[in-house]
């Protein structure tokens, strides 16, 4: 191999290692920052404010009927992981999915098996306390995260 | 060049053209190759992924990702070069096509392999797990995984048997078999960019935009490689005539069919020969036209040095052929000068013989020197009654190490041609007696735009 097709492809493989570099120093999506300034679990005192608002929840007393609560966002090395989950008083009726990893086809098809799982965990146990399914950790203890935060934050 | 794939005609790398007359267009097609690369690089810089890349396994997973864009992306412009595109064919040329061709492979499976080992190592890292667990999670949990191992193997295998001491040991055949397994390769690895590639599952924009360039690049292929050859021989009808030994290791192939100047062939130009018979089929061959073309008839010179053309020796008349191109600038239309000196060595005769017929037909000036080590010069009775016509030929015959000194020095070629200032100087031999010319012509201070010569080899 010659010395200048040499060089072109040490340019390629330093121009690849200088672009994940850049991205990594600042070229986050839009919405990861927007996630960034949301509170990750354990929450404190921060309403869940994000997405649609509960259909009938208020924040000040605990609501009667059923309401919806956004769960919090959760990074994991796959992608971002969020819930919604609605009470029909205190008690969880439903936890939709609102993002899951999507880093890749293989997080797509893990977050596609775990969610459902999960689902069902958490409307037994009626709490965040689910056994992680195997193959998804990232996506189980993430979905477990966003859960919690709903919960704390049902109640206003 | 000592292989046995040197063939007539067949014009062999010269190390360095001194100057092929040519326009400038190759690098609008270099800009816009590379501008295509950064295309690519967008995918991956503004796909809608959310994962941070805060700790080594997403860096290296993010890099593994962006290693795999740019060398499929690479792959597509590896077929795009040879897929016979007119405009490209004009712009920058047979010769140079394969060239860039040759050049970039290496890069496409180093980024591939890359590609593989990042992917592996990312998810090695995030998962905490071994390398080769990771590499079995891989296989088991991505989609279309497999069907790319697969494309990646056979991308393996066709980068060892073009390395330079791998084509040594293999025949032409072999190597041209091994060789189009790679548009398999690619397909193979479509599937799983497109239902894996995180810059695409979520995207559906850049998704419909990855799909249509494979799809431009799919019908570009198959419609240059596939359907106008095909076509062409339903309006032409190529079939071999006859074929007539020239001297002990050279024939010609007469061939014949309907409506052949509409091939818009000129003398000087090569097409890719592919004979439809037992031992042919699977390859094509370059060969220049050592005639130039007649209405229904028009003819190949070969040197039989190699496997493939030894075995043209047989060719049965009747045998249907496939002709691509033709291609070459290495053209009496593309000169400056209008005096010119046509020099030739041992197989470059064929393509030398059918300009020096055109030119003397335009009633130029041509001087022919020929080089040879024996004097069994073939078509060497055509030249002689083109001697009788107004060509000056000169046969420069004996080995070098039975004559004293190299006749193709500075000083021997000065005194057989004095004017050759005032000449466009053609070139077509084997690549040590075209650096030999070449250096000649340059000591003696012939601008590089008097000198045509075409840098050529298909591997």
């Amino acid at each position: 191999m010659s010395n200048r097709r040499l060089a072109g492809l040490a340019g390629l493989l330093a121009g690849i290692g200088l672009l994940v570099a850049a991205k990594a120093a600042g070229g986050q999506p839009a919405h990861q920052q927007q996630a960034a300034l949301l509170p990750v679990a354990p929450p404190t005192t921060q309403p869940a404010t994000q997405g649609t608002p509960p259909p009938t929840g208020g924040t000040t007393a605990p609501p009667a009927g059923p309401h919806t609560v956004d769960g919090s966002v959760i990074d994991t090395p796959y992608g971002s992981v969020q819930v919604a989950v609605v009470f029909d008083g205190t008690k969880i009726t439903d936890v939709q999915t609102k993002q899951t990893p999507d880093i890749d086809g293989r997080s797509v098809r893990l977050a596609e098996l775990a969610t459902p799982i999960l689902r069902q965990e958490v409307l037994s146990a009626q709490s965040a306390h689910v056994d992680t399914v195997s193959g998804a950790t990232y996506t189980s203890d993430g979905y477990a995260q966003s859960v919690q935060y709903a919960i704390d934050h049902s109640h206003g | 060049m000592s292989s046995t794939y040197e063939t007539a005609g067949r014009r062999t790398a010269a190390a360095a053209p001194a100057g092929v007359r040519r326009g400038a267009a190759h690098w609008l097609v270099r800009v816009a190759l590379v501008a295509g690369g950064f295309a690519a690089c967008g995918f991956w810089w503004f796909a809608p992924v959310s994962a941070p890349l805060n700790a080594p396994g997403p860096v290296l997973t993010a890099a593994g990702r962006l290693a795999g864009l740019l060398g499929a992306y690479l792959a597509l412009v590896q077929l795009l070069l040879l897929a016979r595109l007119p405009w490209l064919e004009h712009a920058v040329g047979f010769d140079r096509l394969t060239a860039w061709h040759r050049g970039l492979g290496t890069n496409v499976v180093v980024l591939l392999v890359t590609h593989v080992l990042l992917v592996t190592a990312g998810l090695s890292f995030t998962e905490h797990h071994a390398p080769w667990s990771a590499a079995v999670e891989i296989i088991t949990t991505y989609p279309d995984i497999i069907l790319a191992l697969i494309g990646m193997g056979l991308f393996l295998v066709v980068a060892i048997t073009s390395a330079r001491f791998a084509r040594r040991h293999l025949s032409y055949e072999a190597w041209y078999l091994v060789h189009v397994s790679a548009y398999l390769a690619v397909a193979l690895a479509f599937f799983h960019q497109i239902s894996s590639g995180g810059d695409f599952i979520t995207d559906p924009a850049a998704r419909a935009m990855w799909i249509a360039l494979y799809a431009a690049v799919a019908s570009s292929v198959t419609w240059w490689r596939l359907v106008v050859p095909v076509r062409r021989w339903f309006r032409h009808a190529i079939t071999v005539d006859k074929v007539v030994r020239e001297t002990p290791d050279t024939v010609s192939v007469w061939l014949r069919g309907h409506d052949l100047d509409g091939l818009a062939a000129r003398p000087g130009q090569f097409l890719l020969w592919r004979f439809v018979t037992v031992g042919h089929v699977w390859s094509a061959h370059p060969y220049s036209l050592s005639a130039p073309v007649l209405r229904n008839r028009m003819r190949i010179t070969v040197k039989d040095a190699g496997d493939h053309s030894a075995r043209l020796a047989r060719l049965r008349r009747g045998v249907p052929v496939f002709a691509e191109g033709p291609f070459g600038h290495f053209t009496a239309d593309t000169r400056r000068l209008g005096p010119v000196l046509l020099i030739s060595g041992g197989s470059g005769i064929a393509p030398i013989r059918a300009l020096a017929e055109q030119l003397l037909r335009e009633r130029a000036d041509v001087v022919l020197l020929h080089r040879a080590s024996t004097p069994d010069v073939p078509l060497r009775a055509e030249l002689d009654a083109m001697a009788a016509k107004g060509l000056t030929v000169h046969y420069v015959i004996g080995r070098r190490t039975e004559r004293r000194g190299d006749p193709l020095a500075p000083g021997p070629l000065r005194r057989l041609v004095p004017d050759l200032g005032q000449r466009s100087i053609y070139v077509c031999g084997p690549a040590g007696m075209t650096t030999t010319v070449l250096a000649s012509l340059r000591r003696l201070g012939v601008p590089p735009s008097h000198i045509h010569t075409e840098e050529f080899s298909l591997r």
